[in-house]
């Protein structure tokens, strides 16, 4: 299948530090793959540089054959990425059907959403998320992993062909992170490309076919999980040094 | 010299060095705490006021009692209002904005009911004029000058030097961080205010004798203190000396060489268009949210 | 094409229906029958004044609170398009017959040939439609404000007005340029009212008030104000939903600005002038206050917040007035009172200030009762 992503040799540098240096790398249509790094390796940043929210210090992005590089987040998200956060975000005085009607509303999502209605439209949503009896609820009273899910319905409002994932296990239990990774394998399933980054290792292993690797904002490897588990390079930066990832 | 261009001088200077005082009080709480403290203009004029009617009903212990007075009071409101109306908002900072804003209204309505809405005069504090280049001017304007610079160095001195100053400073940088360290981040936060209404009353009670004492005058001090330190940069003491110099020099120029009505417009234009071209100022470091 | 009309009317009464059985719904009805009902009870120009005033001031609000509470874009410079659209009424009544709006030859010159008769509707909408502009130049740098800085910006935008409406002129340079002359202190005065009926004067200016009320609130829960609402919300996940934050922050500016300038433009016509005082903060200040008392993000709290603000306001000023209260007198001016109202309001609000006024008298009424 044909390359959805290009990344170029994009690095973005803040006063005095360098948070991705000259990554390159592609992604195709339809692939799942999971972005891995220790701690403040610059997996964030290289999402937001993809998203949008941030613009990079030098190189180029392609996205479905058009430069996206230096593009506003929102003509990003119309073009066909969405993207969850790290930490949850919410619109916090509104309840979950009109969170997802948001993304539904935008130019994108509204295309195929005006078809069945704005509001059935994210209903669906909801109740593919498994959110939509608490449709009519605000995010406040939300446990933990049903945010998470509440960030994925988001990010489907918008009829994306592509999702940035970040760190979609962080704080979950066992439970519901079997809840996520099912709804994303769903998705996957949809023909939506998934590009993730994870902290919990062994579940992303588990998932992804292909994992690129970064550590302090450079590329060090692709390929699949046990390869690169057993890289040097990241087994230390992981680890320390002497270390092998059982 | 001609007699325009030397007032300019003079005039100028001297204007600049009271804004130094307003406009580093404000900067302070910005940069320690981020706060845009709408009552600055107040404390201007509580002190105004607690001089004044000093001066009217205790005339007979000198004005020094005035002095003392304004001095001790406004600072004390200064910290007051930390604790009554910033603490308890902290989470919102336009609700900090809306709060201060009123509380500004209402020292001028009380002020306006408790004395009058006059515009009064007050006496010098040292009589007699000296020769400036060809022109007469008030002694109190070496009075004004040297008190002002003076405190713009002990300040300055102050939060570089002392243990205090560089809590506030800590704070000012990382507040969460400066807690861990064991600062009192709530009595740092209050001390930026009592110092800032400090300076504002030593503005006032410098300023006030060459001027009028008018209850709208609030307005025109937060007003003018927040164009300077937008334009030197929030955050940041130097920048606002250096605003505060420009500003007060832009005014004057306006006043002795172009026309007097626009002067009142250079705080407002030059407000409106740096947030437009260039938010954080000259000096400014911290980004605008 | 009737039936689809028919269709999308048939549901109105329902959504009608249901919202008139609320608690709500009701006290809105009646209040609503009780001000139609007024003029019909002879209440006299003073009272009938008092409750022009009301009427304006709650579009004034609702306008402000609109874009504060719903968008989270909170203004103090509103009385920008309070005096916009007040001179802009004021001129177009007193100096212009009609606006032309196509040319022809005559004789060679060029004159209007089809024009629109100025009368005090279309001098409105004029108001209006400048206001308008002035939100779009207002919003822009808006975008790049946020919070206090959006708050004292638009206060400096609302002052340079000021100064320029009291200066009086446009600069010197300008001289002998058509319309450099602004009126200076002492404004624009003799505008003819909007009638000499008082009974149709009331009746425009319930009508306007309802209308206005009535499509803000539509705005509002309609699906431009789930994408408004999202911005107030979280602006950067609004942008990341792919929401064109600075188009909609714009059009929200703009709608405000409309809806201001209805009131300022009503203002002209009410008090039969304009003066350069209608830029101050303080007009900007009401509109917080109003917003403030009847509920942030709630446009009827509008009504209720101006009513309570003129209400009291005249309560308070005649209490002022009361012989042999001088010295205490001074203490009920109205500004001083409504200050500690704001103080304690944002103080003591729960949320800051979203929930209406009802919700909280109900919150304060349990607090008292130790519930």
């Amino acid at each position: 299948m044909g390359v959805i992503l290009e990344v170029n040799n994009i690095t973005k540098k803040y006063s005095g530090l360098t948070a991705v240096n000259d990554m390159s790398f592609e992604i195709h249509r339809g692939e799942f793959v999971g972005l891995i790094g220790p701690n403040g390796a610059g997996k964030t940043t290289l999402f937001n540089l993809i998203s949008g929210m941030v613009k990079p210090s030098s190189g180029t992005i392609r996205f479905d054959g058009r430069d996206i590089t230096g593009m506003k987040m929102n003509k990003i998200v119309n073009l066909g990425i969405a993207r969850t956060f790290q930490l949850v975000r919410s619109f916090k005085f509104m309840n979950l059907l009109d969170n997802v009607g948001v993304s539904c509303l935008s130019p994108r999502g509204k295309r195929l959403a005006k078809e069945y209605g704005i509001d059935e439209y994210a209903s669906t949503i909801l109740a593919a998320t498994g959110l939509v009896d608490k449709a009519r609820l605000p995010p406040i009273i939300l446990p933990h992993g049903d945010l998470r899910k509440l960030q994925i319905a988001k990010a489907l409002g918008t009829n994306p062909q592509m999702l940035l994932l970040d760190e979609p296990f962080s704080g979950l239990s066992h439970e519901e992170q079997k809840g996520i990774t099912d709804l994303i394998n769903k998705m996957h399933d949809d023909g939506v490309t998934v590009f993730m980054t994870g902290h919990v290792l062994r579940e992303l292993m588990h998932l992804v076919p292909r994992v690129i690797a970064m550590v302090q904002g450079k590329y060090v490897i692709e390929g699949p999980p046990e390869e690169v588990a057993n890289n040097k390079i990241i087994l230390e930066a992981y680890l320390g040094r002497g270390a092998t990832f059982a | 010299m001609s007699d325009a261009l030397v007032s300019f001088i003079i005039y100028g200077f001297a204007q600049g060095s009271i804004y130094s005082l307003l406009a580093m009080g404000f900067s302070l709480v910005y940069g320690v705490g981020g706060i845009l403290n709408q009552a600055h203009g107040a404390f201007y004029v509580i002190a105004t006021y607690i001089f004044y009617t000093s001066y009217l009903y205790l005339a007979q212990f000198g004005l020094a009692i005035g002095i003392i007075l304004a001095l001790i009071i406004t600072p004390l409101v200064g910290g007051l209002i930390y604790f009554a109306l910033i603490k308890p908002l902290k989470e919102s900072h336009v609700g900090i904005v809306i709060v201060t804003f009123a509380f500004a209204f209402f020292v001028e309505q009380f002020v306006k009911i408790a004395v009058d809405s006059i515009y009064h005069n007050m006496p010098l504090l040292i009589p007699g004029t000296f020769d400036f280049f060809g022109l007469s001017v008030d002694n109190h304007y070496l009075l004004i000058i040297g008190i002002a610079v003076l405190l713009v160095v002990l300040v300055t001195l102050f939060i570089n030097k002392s243990k205090l100053g560089k809590s506030i400073r800590a704070v000012a940088q990382d507040s969460e961080a400066a807690s861990l360290m064991g600062i009192n981040v709530d009595r740092i936060l209050a001390y930026t205010l009592v110092i800032s209404a400090f300076l504002a009353s030593v503005a006032a009670i410098l300023y006030v004798p060459e001027d009028f004492v008018r209850p709208a005058v609030g307005w025109t001090v937060l007003l003018d203190s927040f164009a300077i330190v937008i334009l030197g940069g929030l955050g940041s003491l130097p920048g606002s000396v250096l605003g505060a110099f420009l500003i007060s020099y832009a005014r004057s120029f306006t006043n002795y060489f172009i026309d007097p009505t626009f002067s009142a417009l250079i705080p407002i234009v030059v407000i409106v268009v740096v947030l437009i071209v260039r938010p954080r100022g000259i000096f400014g470091k911290k980004e605008i949210d | 094409m009737l039936d689809k009309f028919g269709e999308k009317f048939a549901g109105v009464p329902a959504y009608l229906r249901d919202w008139i059985k609320t608690f709500r719904g009701k006290i809105t009805i009646i209040c609503l029958i009780l001000l139609s009902a007024l003029p019909f009870a002879n209440p006299g120009p003073y009272i009938m004044g008092i409750f022009y005033t009301f009427m304006i001031y709650t579009i004034f609000a609702a306008s402000w609170d609109f874009l504060a509470g719903f968008v989270g874009q909170v203004s103090f410079g509103h009385a920008i398009f309070l005096g916009v659209s007040g001179y802009v009424v004021a001129y177009t009544l007193r100096y212009i017959a009609f606006i032309p709006i196509w040319w022809g030859w005559d004789n060679g010159i060029l004159v209007p040939v089809i024009g629109i008769p100025i009368n005090w509707v279309t001098a409105l909408l004029l108001g209006a439609i400048i206001a308008v502009l002035f939100g779009m130049i207002v919003g822009v740098p808006a975008l790049r404000l946020k919070g206090p800085y959006l708050a004292l910006g638009t206060l400096a935008m609302s002052l340079i007005l000021y100064q320029l409406f009291l200066m009086g002129q446009l600069g010197i340079w300008w001289e002998g340029t058509f319309g450099t002359e602004l009126f200076g202190t002492d404004g624009l005065g003799q505008v003819p009212p909007i009638s000499t009926n008082p009974l149709i004067q009331y009746f425009m200016i319930f009508l306007i008030m309802c209308v206005s009320i009535l499509i803000l609130t539509h705005l509002v829960k309609s699906n431009l104000g789930t994408v408004l609402k999202s911005i107030r919300d979280d602006e950067t996940g609004a942008t990341a939903s792919g929401i064109n934050t600075t188009k909609y922050k714009i059009l929200a500016f703009m709608i405000s600005g409309f809806f201001a300038g209805i009131a300022g433009g009503l203002y002209a016509l009410r008090f039969s002038g304009v003066n350069p005082a209608l830029f101050q903060p303080l007009y900007s200040f009401y509109a917080i206050i109003i917003a403030a008392v009847g509920g942030i993000a709630s446009i009827s709290g509008a009504a209720l917040g101006a009513f309570i603000f003129v209400f009291l306001g005249e309560i308070l000023r005649l209490l002022g007035d009361i012989p042999g209260l001088e010295g205490f007198g001074g203490f009920v001016e109205p500004i001083f009172i409504f200050s500690i109202f704001l103080i304690l309001i944002i103080r003591f609000a729960e949320h800051g200030i979203m929930k209406p006024a009802l919700e909280r008298l109900q919150d304060m009424w349990d607090l008292v009762l130790g519930r």
